[in-house]
């Protein structure tokens, strides 16, 4: 019996070496299994992805679901997904997809059999998908409205999308009305995810709550406001470089805790594995505390305050709006308001998207410049004006920073604090004078900011809150779009973004960034380019 | 006592109707519009528009507010804008959660606040009674977040001896904190309305007689004194459960406790019409029916009361 027992303790303590051993070439082993617990705010809206693409839905939808592209860590380029590759054709109107074989559906969710059955995902499904977007009246469908017979197809005057062909089983094609440039970045987006249909159309089993893809993670159970527990998918097709099928953790459990307070000191006891997006007033104690082990890193996002150009004083009034630029130190308001967490903007584009300019000049803090051109603007002493911002902590801290920096300049800045349903209803109609805004890149390509943001045409609702226009700019964007050469296209997005700069439609505020503060445990982890809620997770593992 | 329940109930009626209307014009009067806010931060007019014509949005005020009577009357609180669950089944998923936090706080608070209530009143002017009524004053007057983050910050993450945050499958251990939490401001309330009132009982002439009659001390003060005392505490004591049971907001965030309160305001950020209607229709039922126990049970504690 003791010898036995003996025998057991070695043969536990040989795995419990072998299993964190260094292998051959020098790297550690990830070992498979545990929970890895996540935290967040709120109970996610939908888990459809066909929803309304907010991060806490982002989180799980990036678990159990797959795009056919997806972004490289470092942004710069499309790796494939459930595609293993893809071609344009007609000088870049048609695009095939040749999907990988092997892919399928959640055999089960919520701890029953789901309706596929577990089958191979097709190209039938590609289409079923792309065409449900629509007809669910997704508010992400529209993002790939040149596809043809997407207008027909919306307005229910055909019962498919011609557009979209299935050429086998494995293959599908894209047809568009013109050569859309970035079009393939624009399908890595979270909303262009494959579902079956038997599920989707489930009677009695809303989709948002029973959702089924092919992802690594299967959502088992669903508490609202307390937990969601998402288990390993074992018929998931990734495997590591070593063979071994992913994902190795054996569940995600997304953990709702509503208080930052509370969530930190329940990260410190070891209850949370995962804090994202750390707020600020814990950022200098998490950092001593934990060091390496908090992340954080520039994100496809920019954080800026626009001008209402097309409202008085700012309207025809570019010294003032350039002046504005030049009076905000953006620098000491990163170090002094925000941890030095915000890295002070020169443009449009952030660090990361193709054709980001690092040698942009933007506005340096130039208290010389601004009084100058605030005198030739007519500015005088005790100028008054509004910015409005949504109520947010950060926001309102930015807000009373900018209130003291241009009280130097006797400007004085009312800020109105609103909810965010009023700010945008008041951005949208061009209400304001001034406003707080972000923007958080739905694809890596310049096409996604300056178009969106500063298009003539998509003047309120659709992106651009500051009633900007500029004709050149609009030739440069609209010619960008349908560009098939990278180098040229990329040229004249540099061209837009140095008019645009120039033009100071915005105060350029600063880069966005992302963070996550990790548990020691937890390996392998690595914030990407588009946030924390799509860190990929499949080949995350828990050390013990 | 049957025909004034029956009276009761039917002016519930007009109650119900009137918080009904008034909620539906004041979230067609607050700024912000619930398909603007679901389909994020930018998108299409066209697509917009069909977000709105898909949930009603487009269709005149009348209509929409005849559509939603016509619905309530059927029992149907109507479907949330944010995620399409049921409101009616969203409510029962979490009451649950609320009244299990809302019935052990008021019985805490009762037990606590009615024993220091006696106490004091009996000790009147003792070093008990001032400690009780400093710690009342405390109680009223501390917000129910910094009592929260206090307890949790010495019992869970300093002591260690309780667990944080979380609903924990039921288990009692994460009911204490919240509980104490939610029923700190209930017991500091119950015990200074239950002093004054047994001190007003105790000058009266019948404790007098009472005691004259050579009663011991303690059926005076239990079963003279309190049962008289005890018409107004009854009432407060209803008051507090109304206002527990509709909804603990901020003791449900804090603790990340799944309840009724934190899917209201979770509703009226998101301007979910529905779910915001469902839940104030839902808190004000749970009003009126607390009410109408607490007008009955009156008769209980006093037989003199006759519901003619």
């Amino acid at each position: 019996m003791k010898k036995s027992l003996r025998t057991l303790c070695r043969l536990l303590l040989l795995f419990a070496l072998f299993s964190a051993m260094p292998s051959a070439s020098g790297e550690t082993l990830p070992l498979s299994g545990g929970v890895l617990r996540w935290r967040d705010v709120g109970d996610p809206p939908k888990l459809d992805p066909a929803g309304p693409g907010d991060t806490s839905s982002g989180r799980g939808i990036y678990l159990m679901f797959e795009t056919l592209v997806e972004n490289a860590p470092d942004g710069e380029r499309l790796l494939p997904r459930l595609a293993e590759s893809w071609e344009g054709s007609e000088g870049g109107r048609v695009w095939t997809f040749h999907l990988r074989k092997g892919v399928r559906f959640h055999s089960t969710i919520r701890g029953r059999p789901s309706a596929n059955g577990g089958r191979e995902a097709l190209a039938a499904d590609w289409k079923y998908s792309f065409e449900r977007l629509v007809r669910t009246k997704s508010p992400r469908a529209y993002f790939v409205d040149m596809i043809q017979g997407y207008k027909d197809f919306a307005e229910e005057k055909a019962s498919e999308w011609t557009g979209i062909k299935v050429v086998d089983e494995h293959t599908i094609r894209f047809e568009l009305d013109y050569a859309f440039a970035p079009f393939v970045s624009i399908l890595a987006y979270n909303a262009f995810v494959v579902v079956p249909r038997e599920d989707a159309e489930r009677p009695g089993a809303d989709f948002s709550f029973n959702p089924v893809g092919t992802g690594p993670f299967i959502l088992e159970k669903w508490e609202h406001d307390q937990r969601l527990v998402y288990t390993r998918n074992p018929d998931f097709w990734m495997r590591d470089a070593h063979g071994s099928s992913l994902p190795y953790l054996d569940g995600v459990e997304i953990v709702i805790i509503p208080d930052d307070t509370i969530a930190y000191e329940e990260f410190k006891k070891g209850n949370i594995d995962v804090l994202p997006e750390l707020p600020d007033e814990f950022y200098a104690d998490a950092k001593q505390r934990f060091g390496d082990l908090l992340q954080g890193r520039p994100m496809l996002g920019v954080y800026y305050v626009g001008f209402n150009c097309a409202k008085p004083p700012f309207k025809d009034n570019r010294t003032l709006r350039k002046a504005l630029n030049y009076a905000v130190n953006k620098q000491a308001m990163s170090d002094y308001l925000l941890e030095g967490r915000y890295a002070p903007s020169r443009g449009v584009l952030p660090p990361g998207v193709p054709g980001y300019s690092p040698d942009l000049e933007g506005y340096e803090y130039s208290p010389e410049t601004a009084r100058k051109m605030l005198a030739e603007a007519g500015i005088r002493e005790g100028f008054q004006i509004e910015l409005v911002v949504n109520n947010n902590l950060r926001h309102r801290t930015v807000a009373e920073g900018l209130q003291g920096l241009l009280a130097e300049f006797g400007i004085d800045l009312r800020v109105s604090v609103v909810d965010w349903g009023v700010h945008l209803d008041l951005v949208d109609r061009g209400e304001t004078q001034m406003y707080r805004m972000s923007w958080i890149a739905d694809y890596a390509d310049p096409d996604n900011f300056l178009y969106v943001l500063f298009y003539s045409e998509n003047r309120g609702v659709k992106g651009n809150y500051s009633y900007y226009s500029n004709d050149r700019v609009d030739e440069l964007l609209v010619a960008a779009r349908v560009e098939t050469d990278f180098d040229k296209r990329m040229a004249l997005y540099r061209e837009a973004e140095r008019i645009i700069v120039d033009d100071a439609p915005w105060m350029f505020l600063f880069y966005y960034t992302t963070s996550l503060l990790g548990g020691e445990r937890v390996k392998d982890m690595r914030l990407p380019l588009f946030g924390q809620h799509a860190t990929p997770l499949e080949a995350v593992w828990i050390a013990r | 006592m049957l025909s004034y329940t029956l009276r009761k109930l039917l002016y519930f009626i007009p109650v119900v109707w009137g918080v009904v209307t008034a909620v539906f014009i004041l979230l067609t009067v607050v700024p912000g519009d619930p398909a603007r806010l679901l389909m994020g931060q930018r998108g299409d007019p066209e697509t917009l528009a069909r977000i709105r014509a898909d949930l009603g949005l487009d269709l005149p005020l009348h209509r929409q507010y005849i559509r939603f009577i016509g619905d309530l009357a059927r029992g149907d609180l109507g479907t949330s804008y944010r995620n399409n669950e049921k409101v009616s089944t969203a409510i029962a998923e979490r009451f649950g959660a609320t009244l299990r936090l809302a019935f052990w706080a008021m019985i805490l608070a009762s037990v606590i606040g009615v024993a220091a209530g006696i106490l004091s009143a009996v000790k009147q002017y003792s070093l008990f009674d001032y400690s009780a009524m400093f710690i009342a004053v405390a109680g009223v007057s501390a917000p129910v977040f910094w009592v929260g983050l206090l307890l949790l910050l010495i019992f869970a993450y300093g002591l260690r001896l309780l667990p944080g945050v979380g609903y924990g499958d039921g288990s009692w251990r994460y009911l204490i904190l919240p509980v104490i939490t939610l029923g700190t401001r209930p017991a500091a309330l119950i015990a200074r309305l239950t002093r004054s009132c047994m001190l007003d009982v105790m000058n009266q002439d019948y404790i007098r007689t009472a005691r004259s009659k050579g009663l011991a001390e303690r059926t005076v003060i239990l079963k003279h004194a309190f049962k008289n005392a005890l018409v107004p505490v009854n009432t407060i004591i209803g008051t507090q459960v109304a206002e527990l049971l509709s909804g603990a907001v901020l003791t449900e965030t804090i603790f990340a406790w799944p309840g009724v309160g934190r899917l209201a305001v979770e509703a009226l950020v998101a301007r979910d019409f529905p779910m915001i209607r469902g839940t104030v229709i839902f808190m004000a039922l749970l009003f009126l029916a607390t009410n109408l126990l607490v007008d009955l049970s009156y008769g209980l504690v006093d037989p003199r009361i006759r519901y003619d």
